[in-house]
């Protein structure tokens, strides 16, 4: 089985890219995100495209309630995100579905199994359960695209927001993908419709019948629609698998039976069943929780393997290879011994000034999610909690609640995560008559993700200038009367200003500003370096952890020895701050 | 069993290692073979370890590489090259850039760089090219183009003819950057070509 493809018309296509054509061939209208990985390059890639409005929100749920809005106007609309923004989301979702559509309504979830950039590595199918919606699971980038289109036209047929599932191999995998043209929806404009749209009660009792009669209409028309094939091959071996994980399947075993479901919920029983009854033995082939074996379990469907336990990271071909019985030479060991290569902060971040001078401080560290989450690295070792987005004030505010303490610990926070969701939390700070100290360091952008725009820097998604929410003004706002900017590059006046707020009884926020050293390149540094004379050997400059500081003690001596590599520094001169001995100096051209 | 090539690109983040993998895929695709190529973004970033795989052939499947299966290993420096090396088939070759960049990162206890690098990396494959490759790049007039010299070195040694790889870096490349990086290209597919034969045995022509 070949697909033909134009070369003329088709490009490699990540998922990501592929679903906002999808969007685009599909005559998306509206498109609005928060970046996370690996979702953001779905936005990022619509504000190319022209007749969509893409949009960042400030958080997942804002994005998804303005989906809806945009939705119940008649045009189409994609809102995408990553699997814990669903989370933030998953209030409107669950409303949403009772509510329906009139232009078509299509999440992105984009989940992370293997945790290669997020706090979790959550199942995201069982959203589509709990909100009683339909799910689709493309398994290439031809697919993403295809199915991004289906969906549309799903989710106006059946009057539902449809979730699309993709997972980190998908998003950022490229294959080739099959180019078309637009087809244009006019929105219809809004209607008012109160017993669709307001959900009090009596609404919303009414709408749940339609919710659970029109998943059986799903149900049915999972079971012949093409988004669910058989692929017929040897009857001794039938595979059900979706996603990702249909690639593993075919590598593993091309001439298997298998079923390929591009539409995880609702299920195809009766496809389920008379493909079981097909093959001499059948397995489930899915990442992370046996999300479809439970359910086939549950139709009296006898596997040829034991029930699964839920995984933890992610699959892999090999492992597929494994479980479908394929004899393979097994892979040889890996090099032992070798130094790891963590991600860090770069030379220059401003993360690491600010984290410096707290470290400095001794106080427990209250993170969030960010760049300077890697501040939990040693040497800086300058985290204690990292729960979600907008987590580290609510969490420092409990603790002060339960020590009556607010001396010992910080919140640390980055702009665009205060901005998610740290806005409320500093609101109870202040409701609740708390004295913590919130640090947010801003700098000036989404950095962890690569660098988007976000309400306060002042730019669109599509680098248009906007307001400038000035994270001071939201502060005083909310009735914190310390507000206080710092350069974090300034390590002492940081330190001051930091004692001081820990030392008040009301709550302090204390931004620290200096934008990404990586968004800063052409600036015109001059590097800076150690002198061997003045150096007294303690290593403080080490403590902080910048790449451009190389220890280069020899064997057994006590005395530190350390090196400048001027190549690397980008001239912050940080630790010429906090060296003792003034050992340390800009060289000067 | 499988008439795909696999290309795995090894390095550390910030190297032009997703810059390479796009030219290497751009250039099977334009030769007509079905691609499939994979990277992470993310925390991958940010100095470190960074992999990217690219898979060619008539039908891809999988977009990761299976264990054991990479026929080509490209590392653009020497650690990252050996914390791959065992992902290559038995006849496998590497290709790695001569350079040792010590982790930015360095938690307490763990293992220094090995000093044996080089040496462990030549004795771990069959068939291993070390280059030069920001020396060769520099004198073809950028340093900073080593990834393309390595890329260059690859040319030769896989199933894709010149053109295919001079069309997939006009396509990937900033026109400003596209002149030195092609005499970069030229220069490591020069070095390349010295060692003489080509290490894929059965499998069609070395590409041009």
């Amino acid at each position: 089985m070949t697909t033909t493809i134009d070369p003329a018309m088709s490009a490699l296509l990540s998922g990501d890219e592929a679903i906002a054509r999808g969007a685009f061939e599909a005559g998306a209208r509206v498109a609005t995100a928060y970046p996370g990985t690996p979702s953001t390059e779905i936005l990022e890639s619509l504000v190319g495209y022209e007749g969509v409005q893409a949009q960042w929100a400030p958080n997942e749920k804002v994005a998804l309630e303005v989906g809806v809005g945009a939705s119940l106007a008649g045009a189409r609309t994609l809102v995408s995100m990553k699997h814990v923004g669903l989370n933030v989301a998953s209030d409107p979702l669950l409303t949403a579905s009772y509510v329906g559509v009139r232009g078509g309504l299509v999440i992105v979830t984009a989940d992370d199994p293997g945790m290669f950039s997020s706090q979790n590595e959550q199942d995201n199918r069982h959203y589509a359960r709990l909100a009683k919606v339909p799910m689709l699971e493309p398994s290439d980038s031809q697919e993403a695209k295809d199915f991004t289109i289906a969906a549309f036209e799903l989710s106006e047929r059946f009057d539902t927001p449809v979730l699309l599932r993709i997972t980190t191999r998908i998003a950022h995998s490229n294959s080739l993908v099959a180019l078309g043209g637009r087809a244009e929806h006019e929105p219809s404009g809004f209607v008012s419709e109160p017993a669709k749209t307001v959900m009090v009660p009596g609404n919303a009792r009414r709408r749940h019948e339609l919710v659970e009669s029109r998943t059986k209409a799903l149900a049915e028309y999972a079971e012949t629609c093409s988004l669910n094939r058989i692929e017929k091959g040897d009857r001794r071996m039938g595979v059900i698998v979706s996603g990702v994980a249909y690639q593993y399947v075919k590598e593993a075993r091309p001439r298997a039976s298998i079923l390929k479901l591009g539409i995880t919920n609702p299920l195809p029983k009766k496809l389920i069943r008379q493909f079981a009854k097909s093959v001499e033995k059948l397995y489930v082939v899915e990442e992370l929780d046996p999300f479809l074996e439970e359910q086939i379990r549950a139709l009296g469907i006898k596997l040829a393997h034991g029930p699964s336990e839920p995984k933890q990271g992610e699959l892999t071909p090999s492992m597929v290879a494994d479980l479908l019985g394929v004899r393979r030479r097994k892979g040889r060991e890996a090099a032992e011994g070798l130094p790891p290569r963590p991600p860090g902060l770069c030379p220059g971040c401003g993360h690491r000034a600010l984290l410096t001078a707290v470290k400095r401080l001794k106080v427990f560290v209250s993170g969030d999610i960010g760049c300077y989450t890697l501040g939990v690295q040693p040497p800086l070792q300058t985290m204690d909690t990292c729960i979600c987005m907008g987590a580290s004030i609510g969490v420092a505010h409990g603790v002060e609640k339960a020590t009556g303490r607010s001396d010992n610990m910080v919140a640390v926070i980055g702009d665009s995560t205060f901005v998610h969701s740290g806005i409320t939390p500093l609101i109870d700070v202040v409701y609740n008559r708390g004295a913590t100290t919130v640090i947010i360091l801003d700098n000036e952008t989404v950095a962890m993700t690569g660098h988007q725009e976000h309400p306060a820097t002042g730019k669109t998604a599509g680098g248009e200038p906007t307001n400038r929410l000035s994270l001071e003004d939201v502060c005083r706002g909310v009735g914190v009367r310390d507000v206080t900017v710092v350069d974090p590059y300034d390590v002492k006046k940081t330190q001051k200003v930091l004692k001081a707020a820990l030392g008040r009884a009301e709550p302090s926020v204390i931004i620290a500003r200096r934008r990404c050293v990586l968004l800063d390149r052409d600036r015109v540094r001059h590097p800076y370096r150690i002198e061997a004379e003045r150096c007294v050997g303690c290593g403080q400059c080490l403590g902080h952890g910048c790449p451009a500081i190389a220890d280069v003690t020899p064997e057994g001596s006590r005395k530190k020895r350390v090196e400048i590599v001027a190549q690397l520094c980008a001239g912050c001169g940080v630790c010429a701050e906090i060296c003792p001995a003034g050992a340390i100096t800009e060289v000067s051209e | 069993m499988s008439s795909v090539t696999n290309i795995a690109i090894a390095g550390v983040g910030g190297q032009g290692i997703i810059l390479a993998s796009d030219v290497v895929a751009n250039a099977a695709l334009c030769a007509g073979h079905d691609v499939k190529k994979n990277e992470v973004h993310g925390m991958a970033q940010r100095g470190g370890t960074v992999v990217s795989e690219i898979r060619f052939g008539r039908r891809v499947y999988s977009p990761l590489i299976p264990e054991g299966e990479v026929d080509v290993l490209v590392a653009l420096e020497l650690l990252e090259g050996l914390r791959h090396v065992h992902r290559l088939r038995r006849e496998g070759l590497t290709i790695a850039d001569d350079l040792r960049v010590l982790p930015a990162v360095r938690p307490p206890g763990a293992p220094q760089y090995p000093d044996d690098v080089a040496e462990r990396l030549k004795g771990s494959a069959r068939q291993v090219l070390l280059l030069p490759a920001a020396e060769v790049a520099q004198k073809a007039g950028n340093a900073q183009a080593a990834n393309t010299v390595l890329i260059g070195a690859l040319s030769r040694h896989v199933d894709i003819p010149l053109e295919a790889w001079k069309t997939a870096l006009k396509s990937c490349l900033r026109p400003s950057l596209l002149e030195v990086n092609l005499r970069a290209f030229e220069a490591g597919r020069r070095r390349a070509g010295r060692g003489g034969q080509s290490p894929r045995r059965g499998r069609g022509g070395a590409g041009g």
